[in-house]
């Protein structure tokens, strides 16, 4: 750390997030800007300067060279988290570490790895790994009329509400793995504000050309399947299991094998109709 | 043999009710377990004082159903497996599960005992993880878990 201390750096911006205090500091002026719109949503400037984390971004300088390349290199605390020659690129890194660490280390809130939406005053939540197809399926309901939350994080609070966390969706165009960025607006979608109650989780994994026909599942087996989502289970368990408890207090589960996501999307919201009719008769 | 003949639950572990099933999430193993409702009040009621005749009379009692001793063998049976019982100090002697189902019959009158487990995750397995060519410097930061000169391969 003291050889990265003695660099010369020419911003830095200490901030808070869910209780979580995270720093960077780039060694180029001008490059702050773009790491901004890659803070965890919702964060605040902190005017304390002890962080947990800090994050040092040493940006190469200086003409290219035949046989030369220039390399920007990414610290979290002393740890070298990545190093490439496209800064674009390594800011992608900072964000998702720099995600990935607020959601493990923050204890205001539980973050369950999770696509959420809004729909009818209750959050509709898919819990699900990386390439499980929740930024499809979210895309899809937006696109229905649901309002947005998260293509990433369902962020729950010691009630058991669902607050989003509506970074811009992280969106793959066809077979590339490449992700362009679009906030929900630009899709012609509204963002959450407000918490909200889950009124459903949705467990489902993707096939091509699978028929979509969901099964209901156990609210012990739904929270199973939570529990498997959530990020801070093995640090937090007490505190986890207890939100976990009241989020689903009210909320179903189903399950299945979806194929395209429309069928799947259109038939969600359906059910959480539904559902909701039966609720207020 | 006490131990088989007079099942202890885990006492180490966190529990709480889902509905009609019970989430016991183990501490020393990191392991997440959903028991159904049989398998959850066999668990309850294994409390060492309680052989699986006194179990199976008990269920039947609370769940105003004849439960066959073999509902209980196969409940401890797979909350044996589970961990969630004081291990005997002697290996037991186990009914195997065919056996016990086929004992059980299909008209069984309550719903067979389930355990489902999970293994809990690390916080890297349930964040997002780096794509393909996101620069890296680790393979555990990769969708893919192959970090080749600096840069995510696949996933």
């Amino acid at each position: 750390m003291k050889k990265l201390d003695r660099l010369d750096w020419a911003e830095v911006i200490t901030l808070s997030a869910f209780g979580v205090r995270a720093g960077v500091r780039v060694n180029v002026s001008g490059v702050l800007p773009r790491v901004l719109p890659l803070l965890p949503p919702g964060w605040e400037k902190a005017h304390r300067s002890i962080v947990q984390r800090l994050y040092s971004l040493v940006v190469a300088q200086g003409c290219e060279r035949p046989g030369l390349r220039r390399l920007h290199v990414l610290y979290a605390d002393t740890m070298q988290v990545a190093r490439d020659a496209a800064l674009d690129q390594v800011l992608a890194t900072l964000e998702t570490d720099l995600h990935r660490y607020t959601a493990e280390a923050t204890s205001d809130v539980t973050f369950l790895h999770a696509g959420v939406v809004g729909w009818q005053g209750r959050a509709i939540v898919f819990p699900g790994r990386s390439l499980s197809g929740k930024t499809t399926l979210v895309r899809e309901m937006l696109r229905l009329g649901a309002t947005y939350y998260s293509d990433e994080f369902a962020v729950v609070d010691s009630s058991g509400l669902v607050h989003p966390f509506a970074r811009p969706l992280g969106i793959r165009e066809d077979s590339s793995y490449a992700q362009t960025k679009y906030t929900a607006e630009r899709l012609g979608a509204a963002s959450g504000v407000k918490p909200l109650p889950m009124g459903m989780a949705v467990i489902c994994k993707y096939e091509a050309g699978a028929r979509w026909q969901p099964a209901p599942l156990s609210q012990g087996q739904g929270a199973l399947e939570l529990l498997a989502n959530s990020v801070a289970v093995r640090s937090r368990p007490h505190q986890t299991l207890r939100r976990l408890h009241k989020l689903v207090r009210h909320s179903v589960f189903i399950q299945g094998t979806r194929g395209e996501a429309q069928e799947a999307a259109a038939s969600i919201l359906n059910l959480s109709c539904a559902r909701n009719r039966l609720e207020t008769a | 043999m006490r131990s088989r003949q007079f099942p202890r639950a885990r006492m180490d572990c966190l529990s709480r009710e889902f509905g009609d099933d019970v989430l016991v999430y183990d501490l020393q193993r990191d392991v997440g377990h959903c028991l159904n409702s049989t398998a959850a009040a066999a668990w309850k009621l294994c409390d060492g004082n309680n052989s699986p005749p006194q179990i199976a009379r008990t269920l039947s009692r609370q769940l105003s159903a004849r439960v066959d001793e073999s509902v209980v063998l196969l409940a401890l049976d797979q909350l044996a497996d589970a961990h969630l019982l004081v291990e005997p100090e002697v290996p037991v002697e186990r009914l195997s599960r065919r056996v016990a189902i086929r004992r059980i019959g299909i008209a069984a009158a309550v719903v067979l005992p389930l355990v489902t487990s999970i293994v809990a995750p690390t916080a890297a397995q349930t964040a997002s993880c780096l794509h393909n060519l996101q620069p890296c410097t680790a393979n555990a930061q990769c969708c893919s878990n192959l970090c080749l000169l600096n840069r995510c391969v696949g996933g």
